[in-house]
């Protein structure tokens, strides 16, 4: 895609530092992200699937099927890998680094998990006051012992549709995490947000650092309170484009492409633009489960941006989806 | 099956199968690296792999000191249960250990097994649980996303203390049915009630001598008269938490434990009397007992004999009993 100039947005004054954001290869300048696919994933299984070994591949499999889908991610024009693999779903920093490095593509890691159901016992045991120091230990000082910083937190709600206790107490920990860090939330689903808003306010942490993802599959769609959630000041991830009931074999949380391109452009012409973002949410190889055959990252450069484009949006518009507002939403907020 | 010739009786340690009669003295239900699952992704742990060798071996030494010869890891396949680390320890220390597979109580599972990516999300049934402990008698214990090792010794399961869960049940009914298909035994932690908890893998055609239920040095249990009735049923009785009650007021002391075990075998259940601590060598995660390994030959022993427990009992005790468990059907 052409890229609008960047001049005109920048308006850093000299001497002031620039934004940054954590990648698994250092921070780097707000600037140099480019095109982000703000949710994605390098490898993601639930935990305990590293147990079963029908899911194991080697490490020669597993650079093969995604090294290529990530220098095609690169050569797309595609700048900033997000990956929002929680701290128990196989998320799996050194690995991310080398990937980062070969291929150009920024990575940046995360810290928090996908939903309470999937924090193991450990963490899922532990207080507020406990995630906290988990959270902003991965931040501030490191992620194990690689070093690289996570970029993000994720959240979410488990599986049953409704905030559990533990999903209550994550997001809590993200929250004070994401205030002191300043770092951004990332939620897996965006069904039953009134709580997490209230959690959110009650923290004191501003709604625009919240992407309430998942808000565009198939199930969740219809019971996501889109308006309700723009209207609070949050950011609305439809972040599972291709998810789409045209692939060969869908998952349950398929959608109809013109289905989903429709509710989207429709937030888009209610003047959302600014609290949107867009990403396909895909395995480069999945860890503890069979993936989607057809769909990668890539599936932004190959349908969603010509289909938007099909849609009349102009090249600024699609600029700012995927590079000023991730731009804005990533950067560490001092 | 090297080197072992096909009609020998054998156990399945972590350097391979071993001839029974030279497992000696067995502590039949013990932690070597015991991590609560995700910790190991805590911030404020670490695992320092040639630190937490020392203390393992070290705890190994002293056990093989007081006669020891096996020490069984009980932690099952998802509780900081790491193979090459055991095979390196037994090669050390000259200790033969028997890991386990298998995996209990419900709260310590992986989200894989209870809410797995299917709609809806339903918990793995006990098919899905005797595949995945099967394949670590059958093919070996996995390091995890890398490789398979030894074949696991037998099969471990537990049940919460507030009563058997739904998934716990299908857990106690995989564990039996990997012990139906592949000879190795069944250690269970009971959840609330013992014998309920027994007759599950019972009704699955599991014969009871393949069976050791744990924790049955625990008051309740002991007030329930459960350690009998079990014996009774013909299965294995565990006192295993000796030495644990100046850190855990829920079990007996080892005095009323030694009382315990002469009723029991004037009784007539010798047989079916196995002796164990519960020890933790390394825990990450959580607190542990601060019973030693070797506390069952060094301190309750003496503490049985002194009571008139003779020799003989003792031996069936420490030895044969666990032999006869652990020796693949």
């Amino acid at each position: 895609m052409t890229r609008a100039p960047d001049i005109d947005r920048l308006h850093v004054p000299k001497g002031s530092a620039v934004p940054r954001v954590n990648t698994v290869l250092g921070a780097v300048p707000v600037d140099e992200l480019g095109i982000v696919a703000i949710h994605e994933h390098i490898g993601y299984g639930m935990p305990g699937s590293e147990l079963d070994s029908r899911w194991w591949k080697t490490p020669e499999q597993r650079y093969e099927e995604t090294v290529p889908k990530l220098r095609q991610f690169h050569e797309y024009g595609g700048g900033t890998f997000v990956d929002a693999t929680g701290i128990c779903n196989g998320r799996d920093i050194d690995y991310y680094k080398s990937l980062s490095a070969k291929t150009g593509v920024h990575i940046v890691a995360c810290t928090g998990f996908v939903g309470g159901d999937t924090a193991l016992p450990h963490f899922a045991r532990a207080s507020v006051e406990y995630l906290t120091e988990q959270f902003v230990h991965e931040i501030t000082v490191g992620i194990g012992s690689t070093g690289s910083r996570a970029g993000v937190i994720k959240v979410g709600v488990s599986r049953g549709g409704r905030m559990t206790d533990l999903d209550k107490r994550i997001y809590r920990a993200a929250a004070r995490a994401a205030v002191r860090t300043g770092v951004p939330i990332l939620t897996h689903l965006a069904i039953d947000p009134e709580p997490a808003v209230d959690i959110f306010r009650q923290e004191g942490l501003p709604l625009d650092r919240v992407l309430f993802g998942h808000a565009d599959d198939g199930p969740n769609a219809p019971k996501t309170p889109h308006a309700w959630i723009l209207e609070q000041g949050g950011r609305i991830g439809f972040d599972t484009f291709g998810y789409e009931t045209e692939l060969e074999d869908p998952p349950f949380w398929a959608r109809p492409r013109r289905e989903r391109l429709q509710h989207f452009i429709s937030l888009v012409d209610q003047g959302h633009l600014d609290s949107l973002l867009a990403s396909a949410d895909a395995n480069c190889s999945p860890l503890g489960w069979p993936g989607v055959k057809g769909h990668t990252v890539n599936y932004i450069f190959e349908q969603l941006i010509p289909d938007l484009r099909g849609a009349g949006l102009d090249d600024a518009t699609i600029t700012r989806l995927f590079v000023d507002n991730p731009a804005d939403f990533l950067s560490i907020r001092s | 099956m090297t080197g072992i010739p096909a009609s020998s009786s054998t156990v399945r340690t972590v350097l391979g199968p071993v001839r029974a009669d030279t497992l000696g003295a067995v502590a039949v239900h013990e932690a070597l690296l015991s991590v609560v699952p995700g910790a190991e992704h805590a911030f404020d742990v670490t695992i320092d792999r040639a630190e937490v060798f020392d203390v393992i071996a070290a705890a190994l030494h002293d056990f093989r000191e007081h006669g020891g010869g096996t020490v069984v890891d009980s932690t099952g396949m998802f509780h900081g249960r790491d193979v090459r680390l055991y095979e390196a320890l037994s090669r050390a220390t000259g200790v033969h250990i028997i890991a386990s597979t298998g995996m209990g109580p419900e709260e310590m599972l992986g989200g894989y097994f209870l809410t797995p990516q299917t709609n809806p999300p339903t918990p793995w049934p006990a098919d899905k649980f005797a595949g995945l402990f099967t394949q670590e008698v059958v093919e070996g214990m996995v390091v995890p996303r890398l490789e398979r090792r030894a074949a696991a010794g037998l099969v471990v399961t537990a049940a919460d203390d507030d009563g058997m869960t739904a998934t716990e049940e299908s857990l106690f009914r995989g564990a039996a049915r990997t012990a139906l298909t592949t000879g190795v035994p069944v250690s269970i932690r009971y959840g609330r009630d013992a014998v309920h908890d027994l007759q599950v893998v019972l009704d699955e055609g599991l014969p009871a001598d393949r069976v050791a239920v744990g924790g049955l040095d625990r008051r309740d249990a002991i007030a329930a008269a459960a350690p009998a009735e079990v014996a009774r049923l013909g299965a294995y009785v565990a006192l295993d938490h000796v030495g644990v009650d100046d850190d855990d007021e829920r079990y007996a002391s080892d005095a009323e434990r030694a009382t315990l075990v002469a009723e029991l075998i004037r009784a007539g259940h010798v047989e079916r009397i196995l002796l164990s601590s519960s020890s933790v060598a390394v825990a990450k995660g959580h607190d542990a007992p601060s019973v030693a390994l070797h506390h069952v030959l060094s301190a309750f022993v003496p503490l049985l004999r002194s009571g008139g427990v003779r020799d003989d009992d003792v031996r069936r005790m420490v030895v044969d009993n666990p032999r006869t468990l652990l020796t693949v059907r």
